[in-house]
């Protein structure tokens, strides 16, 4: 189970509505508690894949090695990676699976026409070939009416 | 000593510690030193073939060792050395300008469009059974694109599989029929992936491999691996695409559906062994499997698209005869032990038990008779009778000599024809029939009682191959 913090989701909401219709990346800190991950912080980070960004993404290492000693700083860990998918649904593609690290929570920020449309958070295996959905809370589960 | 930071998921295998110190002079050394101390975590680190994993970087303070001397980068004491994950991604499962001009008659329906089509190829559908309902499902489903297909089947391809299971061609025969038929999946689609698992599902392995996939299509000929697949959906929240034929007769519905019924709410108990025939026993018109199967394959791609309404709650009932679909409401039963609102049944049980059939062919009894022996007894001339409880239309396919044919069901009203005081062998196809056969003689007072092993079928391998076998 992962829970996003309301600043921190408002900050990747406003972070995956400026760049659309690319996509956004960036690094999410909180904290591993026994319940699950809590994330309090969002760090948006630029998108450096060098080509069409409507459908990709990526991040570079130094900036994720930035995010993580910006976590060491606070006492927080570094716990997941979030993109957007612009004008399409909240699935974990091949594309994502193919260039996931086991390590962290990866979150999809569906965005329709600018608008959020719904999320979802995967945890991909070490091999890379296959992505289970983990429960994901975030604030605006209560006022969304859900599309499937 | 140089010191390593180790990212948070990965201090679980050093002791909870978020940084180790390790002697050592370049890179290589510090990170095999590393995974020497803590094993658990070399496979984090590391691919089977000891290299880096695709999605590892390794840092000297501020620089990559990729634009250094990569392992044989040369540490220094006061260096820190940071493990940096890779990561990238999209929501390119991006179609080729192939698969948009494949897909093109989809693409232009708003229903499917770029979003389903997408959808689609992400999808991880199961097929259990590569049969008569699993060769229209295999073809229409890689051919619209679902990108992950698995196949679970250790059948090969038999002469009398042609007649429906169209997937496979006469130059199949002998083949598996899983290679088979992903060959002629990849055929047609070339774009997608076929999981081929060779193996007969089980309480053992059913959940591990119905996990990885979102939806379950059941096309088994058989009551324990229904309830088996049944169970297995139900726990683990996948929908069940159910189909069933039998003659000129077919079910289809969708199970395990979030609110909808179970297999089980339909029928809580199995019959008994034996009072339902299967195909193999009872026949089953082959355009029958392609109808019901392209049904399920239909309610397969609606599910994965989330349009229309999906079959769920309503068993269609098809008779080809009468050429009349008809539907019965089915209800979640609140009782029911797997999918009710106090279940019983949480984990896979045997269901060959709970179905009171036995998985292995039954050995010889002391009723039976080789067909070697009858066929010896015959040219010797010894007195017996030989009675074929076969159907009228299944004695004008073949007949053994001098037979005297008393079909299973009418053996009651015809008992009276028989002698107790002649010696009796029954025979039928393949020797299940015969073997019911004796057991109403036995009770009905005959005691010199021979069962035909194997039946027919045995009679062409053993005896005389101008019988034919069907």
């Amino acid at each position: 189970m992962i829970k996003i913090d309301k600043p921190a989701w408002e900050t990747m909401l406003d972070h995956a509505r400026r760049t659309y219709p690319s996509e956004c990346c960036g690094a999410m800190l909180g904290r591993v508690e026994a319940t699950g991950k809590a994330v309090s912080l969002a760090i948006p980070l630029e998108n450096a894949y060098q080509g069409c960004q409507r459908e990709r993404y990526e991040l570079r290492p130094e900036d994720l090695l930035w995010a993580d000693r910006q976590a060491r700083e606070r006492q927080l860990d570094l716990v997941g990676i979030y993109h957007s998918h612009p004008d399409c649904a909240a699935y974990f593609s091949e594309t994502d699976l193919k260039n996931s690290c086991p390590w962290y929570s990866f979150i999809v920020l569906s965005i329709r026409r600018g608008e959020f449309d719904h999320a979802t958070s995967w945890l991909p295996n070490v091999e890379q070939t296959q992505a289970d959905p983990e429960e994901l809370i975030h604030p605006a589960q209560e006022q969304q009416c859900q599309k499937s | 000593m140089p010191k390593i930071l180790i990212p948070t998921p990965l201090r679980q295998y050093v002791e909870k510690q978020d940084s180790v110190e390790i002697d050592g002079a370049t890179v290589g050394e510090l990170l095999d030193k590393l995974s020497g101390a803590y094993p658990d975590l070399r496979r984090h680190l590391f691919s089977d073939e000891g290299k880096l994993r695709s999605f590892v970087n390794i840092y000297v303070n501020d620089e990559d060792i990729r634009y250094l001397g990569r392992e044989a980068t040369a540490v220094q004491p006061a260096d820190t050395i940071s493990i940096v994950p890779s990561v990238a991604g999209g929501a390119s499962a991006a179609l080729s300008h192939e698969e948009i001009l494949r897909y093109s008659r989809h693409l232009i329906m708003p229903e499917v469009g770029m979003d389903g089509q997408l959808k689609l190829k992400q999808a991880k559908v199961l097929l259990i059974g590569a049969g008569g309902l699993g060769s229209p499902l295999a073809l229409y489903l890689a051919a619209a694109g679902v990108g992950r297909i698995g196949l679970v089947d250790f059948d090969v391809v038999d002469v009398t599989n042609l007649q429906r299971q169209i997937i496979h061609g006469t130059s199949d025969v002998g083949r598996k029929k899983l290679d088979s038929a992903a060959e002629a999946m990849l055929e047609i689609n070339p774009n997608i992936q076929v999981d081929r698992h060779e193996t007969a599902l089980s309480s053992e392995n059913a959940l591990h491999i119905l996990r990885d996939y979102d939806v379950i299509v059941d096309g088994t000929d058989n009551f324990p691996t229904r309830y088996l697949v049944n169970d297995a959906c139900v726990l683990l929240g996948k929908p069940n695409v159910y189909g069933s034929i039998f003659r000129f007769e077919g079910q289809a519905t969708v199970f395990a559906y979030p609110g909808g019924p179970c297999y089980r709410c339909l029928y809580a108990e199995p019959p008994p062994p034996g009072l339902v025939p299967s195909c193999a026993e009872g026949g089953v018109l082959g355009i029958l499997p392609g109808l019901i199967g392209t049904v399920q394959a239909t309610e397969t791609v609606k599910l994965i698209l989330g349009i229309g309404q999906p079959l769920v709650g309503r068993l269609l009932l098809y008779d080809a005869l009468s050429m009349r679909i008809r539907e019965l409401k089915l209800r979640r039963d609140p009782e029911c032990p797997v999918c009710g609102d106090h279940p019983t049944i949480r984990e896979l049980i045997d269901y060959h038990q709970f179905c009171g059939v036995t998985p292995e062919e039954a050995g010889p009894t002391e009723w039976d008779i080789e067909a070697p022996d009858v066929k010896t007894r015959m040219d010797r001339g010894d007195r017996f009778v030989l009675v074929d409880v076969r159907e009228p239309h299944e004695y004008q396919i073949c007949r053994l000599p001098n037979s005297r044919l008393i079909p299973l069901g009418d053996l009651p009203k015809r008992v009276n024809e028989l002698d107790t005081a002649e010696e009796i062998i029954a025979h039928c196809r393949s020797g299940v029939r015969s073997a019911k056969a004796i057991d109403f003689l036995r009770k009905a007072g005959f005691r010199k009682l021979r069962n035909l092993r194997g039946g027919i079928l045995a009679w062409s391998d053993k005896v005389d191959p101008r019988v034919p076998k069907y």
